[in-house]
């Protein structure tokens, strides 16, 4: 990178927000992904009106831009591919409005999902996407990778939660779409940009929805002895239009790991449960938590518990949301996927799912959201390994074919970002590809921002080409 | 159309049939927009017909409306060129329907009507009682974001549909999202197509999330001498544990229509009216009934109604159709629809008698408590033009809804051609982001092929 664009950033910022030195840079390699890639420089701005200014000198440099949140990310969203500027958002951390009367907000990207919620919790309100890392994760990444979590089953992903935003285009303008209000005039811009993996613009602002916290919850943990039974139970819950707010799936394997390292309660010796919630008024709760158990009873589950109280609770759900981490004690590595498929296709692609693990002599632990057939397949892995690596993408791709067969996506809640972008062919025709292409041109004519992500590379995409600087930017040596 | 009409026609029916370009002008009639009327009616039978449409269509420099049932054709800007009416319903089939999975992928000129009839025997829905609805098809619902009560808990189309499949103004077969119930995969650019009018891309296939029909429904009505106390009621109930399904607030004007060929005796239509549908177990239901009692008279009303299931249905049809009821009583009506904060509802809606008082003008809204006002600017009985009346209050209305107090989204919806052209821009005042909707529309459709000039920004 050019000294005098760093001289420029730190003009701009302060010393104490630019890192070039290897040792911090090193620290902004990678993310919760597989994936690795050097930025050049850290940038920590503090208003968008440095984030813009940020985005003019990336772009008289020809330098490429790549914002961060946590860097929690599971696709490799957050990864300086080709190196240049890592533009972390931690700095942008404010609740700048709580509106409870009209259950909005407006926070910076920086803000963590679970702050927001606490925040409003005496309101009686929260913010429903829930990912897993919801105590670090941050709004901005949650919006730039369209995050879920287990409610979404019930309450959908980051952009149904998303009213407005604030912009910083690729040549640093700034500009406002959607607002607070339910309907706003025009394309739904929204929807355009949550989800888009930070190749379109920078986000500076968000808008998103509060939800009001539900009068009862109760949450049930269903143990079978047999897969079969188990992905058969959430069909039947499926077929019966019953909708729970979470129904999650971990395998024997996974919970073994979870209960030695969280001591959650989970049984052992079974070969899988699903941990099912259902939330509303009191009279639907009882009603719902009455004909789930039915289900599952009628599928053989061995026991289906309810959790007493809010501890017993909140320890299920620590269990479930660490699931990653205790697989992580086992290995030392894993690669996590995110394939969706129709719901009624569980039992055969968990079938699926362990023929591969033998076909590859692989380790994989299974943590669903089965309730929207999501799937999070965790192959456990040695990098040092090179052939065992090269096995776990082989068995990876095998088992994206086989979500794509039954007519289902390649990403859920995770993104594409440089994990998934060469098997976004799976799942859309050149026709397809060619018009997100063209999108991303739209708003991201240079190609700095975020290159490498989303769409595959391929020929005369244009991915990494980026134009050469204007003639006015001679100065920069 | 620049080269004799016959040769242009000549190779339209090749590509979609003889019989399928109309040009008798009975049917162009049909197909008018702003007293615009297209010199043929084209009827393509799949994606590719369409798709080879719309390449001869940019090859020719021609301008196409999509369209389906007609009933919307009167929203937007009127057209700036408007040479074929690019007619979608033969394309009206139910393409994949897995009640298992509780999705669904339809054909754009399938009517909503039968498309519901279809779900119900599966004991399933989608959200969408839209106008219309013996006529309207899922693409111009789709196409025109049609507005449900049902929103107030399942949210707008774009939180239920799932993908589509689209060709571009280019002729291009394309798509987006996919038909799973949970996909962040690529950009979501179906969701671009959701109330662009058909500007950007005619709609061919949409994916949806279907839901199950609730067990049981029960709606009341309360009645309130002003509007204060009535938004009083609904926000108590939006910060209450209660999760109605439809919360609409009617003024005195919009109840009187609602409740008056089959209105139970008992409702007093000369007040604000609250109607609230609540749907779930039946004990559930019983607890609204009991809760909503209590509410409505902590909040001064007047009454707490309860309906019966025949006049449950009667009223839902009535809120479902309120466009069409307001133009079938009067066509020269100017109807907004207007998103706004429920706390800033009250405000508007003094704002609006005020500006219709002023102006000569009658009054009657219907609001959506989650967010969305409908408000009908009637010409009095006795005022024989009154465009440029109708015209100085909608102007009115954008300049309100622009104060910082209010900050709400305006657009006029409906309105005969001459307001139209009177008032200027149906779209209101320009803004800063319309600059990005034009670079969308550049990507889609840079021929300007579809619908030119319809959409706000003079897209």
């Amino acid at each position: 990178m050019q000294p005098k664009l760093i001289r420029e950033l730190v003009a701009l910022l302060g010393p104490k927000a630019v890192l070039s030195q290897p040792e911090d840079l090193m620290l902004y390699e990678y993310d919760g992904s597989v994936e690795l890639g050097a930025p050049e420089c850290i940038v920590l701005p503090s208003s968008t009106r440095e984030v813009a200014e940020i985005a003019r000198l990336a772009r008289l440099y020809a330098t490429p831009l790549v914002g961060r949140g946590a860097g929690t990310g599971l696709s490799g969203g957050a990864i300086a591919r080709n190196g240049g500027i890592v533009i972390v958002f931690s700095r942008m951390n404010r609740i700048l409005e709580i509106d409870g009367a009209n259950q909005r907000a407006v926070v910076q990207p920086g803000v963590v999902n679970l702050d927001l919620s606490r925040a409003v919790e005496h309101l009686g309100l929260y913010f429903a996407p829930d990912p897993s890392s919801q105590k670090s994760c941050t709004i901005g990444g949650n919006v730039a990778e369209n995050s879920g979590g287990p409610h979404t089953l019930a309450y959908g992903v980051t952009t149904n939660h998303v009213t407005g935003l604030e912009l910083v285009l690729s040549d640093g303008e700034v500009v406002r779409i959607g607002g607070k209000t339910v309907e706003t005039l025009g394309y739904d811009l929204d929807g355009l940009f949550v989800g888009s993996e930070g190749t379109l613009a920078l986000v500076t602002e968000i808008t998103v929805r509060l939800s009001r916290k539900p009068e009862a919850v109760k949450t049930l943990l269903a143990v079978y002895e047999t897969l079969d039974d188990t992905t058969e139970s959430v069909v039947d819950i499926t077929v019966r239009a019953i909708t729970p707010a979470a129904c999650e799936m971990l395998d024997g394997f996974t919970l073994r790991a979870v209960e030695d390292f969280v001591h959650a309660g989970f049984p052992k010796d079974c070969a899988a449960v699903l941990l099912i919630e259902v939330e509303g008024l009191t009279e639907a709760v009882e009603a719902q938590a009455a004909e789930i158990t039915e289900v599952c009873r009628l599928h053989h589950a061995r026991e289906v518990r309810v959790a007493r109280d809010d501890r017993e609770r909140d320890l299920l759900w620590k269990g479930r949301k660490n699931a990653f981490g205790a697989l992580g004690r086992l290995s030392p590595m894993y690669y996590v996927q995110d394939g969706v498929i129709p719901r009624t296709r569980l039992p055969e692609t968990l079938r699926c799912i362990t023929e591969v693990a033998c076909k590859y002599d692989l380790q994989i632990g299974n943590i669903f959201h089965a309730g929207d057939g999501n799937l999070h397949p965790l192959i456990l892995f040695d990098e040092r390994d090179r052939a065992q690596f090269e096995r776990v993408i082989a068995a990876g791709n095998e088992i994206m074919k086989h979500c794509i067969a039954v007519g289902g996506a390649l990403t859920g809640e995770h993104g594409v970002g440089m994990e998934k972008n060469e098997l976004m062919p799976l799942m859309f025709t050149p026709d397809d590809l060619a018009l997100m292409q063209r999108v991303r041109a739209a708003f991201n004519p240079t190609g700095l921002l975020n290159p490498g992500k989303v769409l595959p590379l391929g020929k005369g995409c244009g991915e990494i080409r980026v134009l050469p600087p204007p003639a006015s930017a001679s100065t920069p040596a | 159309m620049s080269r004799p009409v016959q040769a242009l026609l000549t190779r339209l029916e090749e590509i979609v049939g003889g019989a399928r370009v109309l040009t008798d002008p009975e049917a162009l009639a049909t197909r008018q927009v702003d007293h615009l009327r297209p010199s043929a009616i084209i009827q393509p039978a799949d994606a590719a017909q369409t798709a080879e449409v719309l390449r001869f269509a940019a090859g020719e420099k021609l301008a196409l409306v999509p369209c389906g049932g007609g009933t919307k054709l009167g929203i937007g800007a009127p057209p700036e060129r408007y040479d074929l009416a690019l007619d979608l319903s033969r394309m009206n089939h139910v393409l994949a329907y897995d009640p298992r999975d509780l999705t669904l992928g339809v054909e754009p000129g399938m009517r909503i009507e039968n498309l519901l009839r279809t779900l119900s025997e599966q004991k399933q829905f989608l959200p969408l009682a839209v106008p219309f609805s013996d006529r309207a098809t899922i693409g111009g619902i789709v196409a025109a974001n049609s507005s449900s009560p049902l929103r107030h808990s399942y949210g707008g189309v774009r939180d239920y549909c799932l993908g589509m499949e689209f060709v571009t103004g280019e002729g291009v077969i394309s798509k987006g999202g996919g038909r799973v119930v949970k996909n962040v995969t690529g950009y979501d650019l179906h969701k671009l197509l959701i109330g662009s009018l058909g500007t950007l891309a005619v709609i061919t296939r949409v994916n949806f999330r279907t839901f199950p029909l609730p067990p049981a429904q029960g709606t009341f009505v309360a009645s309130f001498s002003d509007a204060e106390p009535a938004f009083s009621f609904c926000h108590a109930v939006g910060e209450s544990v209660l999760a109605p399904q439809i919360i609409e607030v009617a003024d005195p004007g919009t109840a009187h229509l609602l409740f008056s060929a089959e209105t139970p005796a008992r409702i007093e239509p000369q007040q604000w009216s609250v109607i609230i549908t609540a749907a779930g177990q039946s004990s559930v239901v019983d607890r609204h009934a009991r809760e909503l009692g209590r509410m409505a008279s902590a909040a001064d009303a007047i009454e707490l109604v309860p309906l019966t299931d025949k006049e449950t249905s009667s009223i839902l049809a009535r809120i479902r159709e309120f466009p069409r009821l307001i133009l079938e009583a009067a066509p020269a009506a100017a109807i907004f629809r207007i998103g706004v904060l429920p706390t800033a509802m009250p405000f508007l809606l003094g704002q609006l008698s005020k500006l219709a008082a002023q102006n000569h003008l009658d009054l009657a809204t219907l609001t959506r408590a989650s967010g969305i006002v409908f408000a009908a600017f009637l010409p009095k009985e006795e005022n024989t033009a009154p465009s440029a009346d109708l015209a100085k209050a909608a102007n009115e209305v954008f300049h309100a809804c622009g104060k910082p107090e209010i900050s709400a989204s305006a657009m006029l919806e409906w309105c005969p051609a001459e307001v139209k052209r009177a008032v200027g821009n149906v779209w209101g005042p320009p803004r800063k982001d319309f600059a990005l909707m034009q670079r969308v529309k550049n990507v889609f459709d840079p021929q300007n092929v579809l619908s030119p000039g319809r959409f706000a920004g003079g897209i």
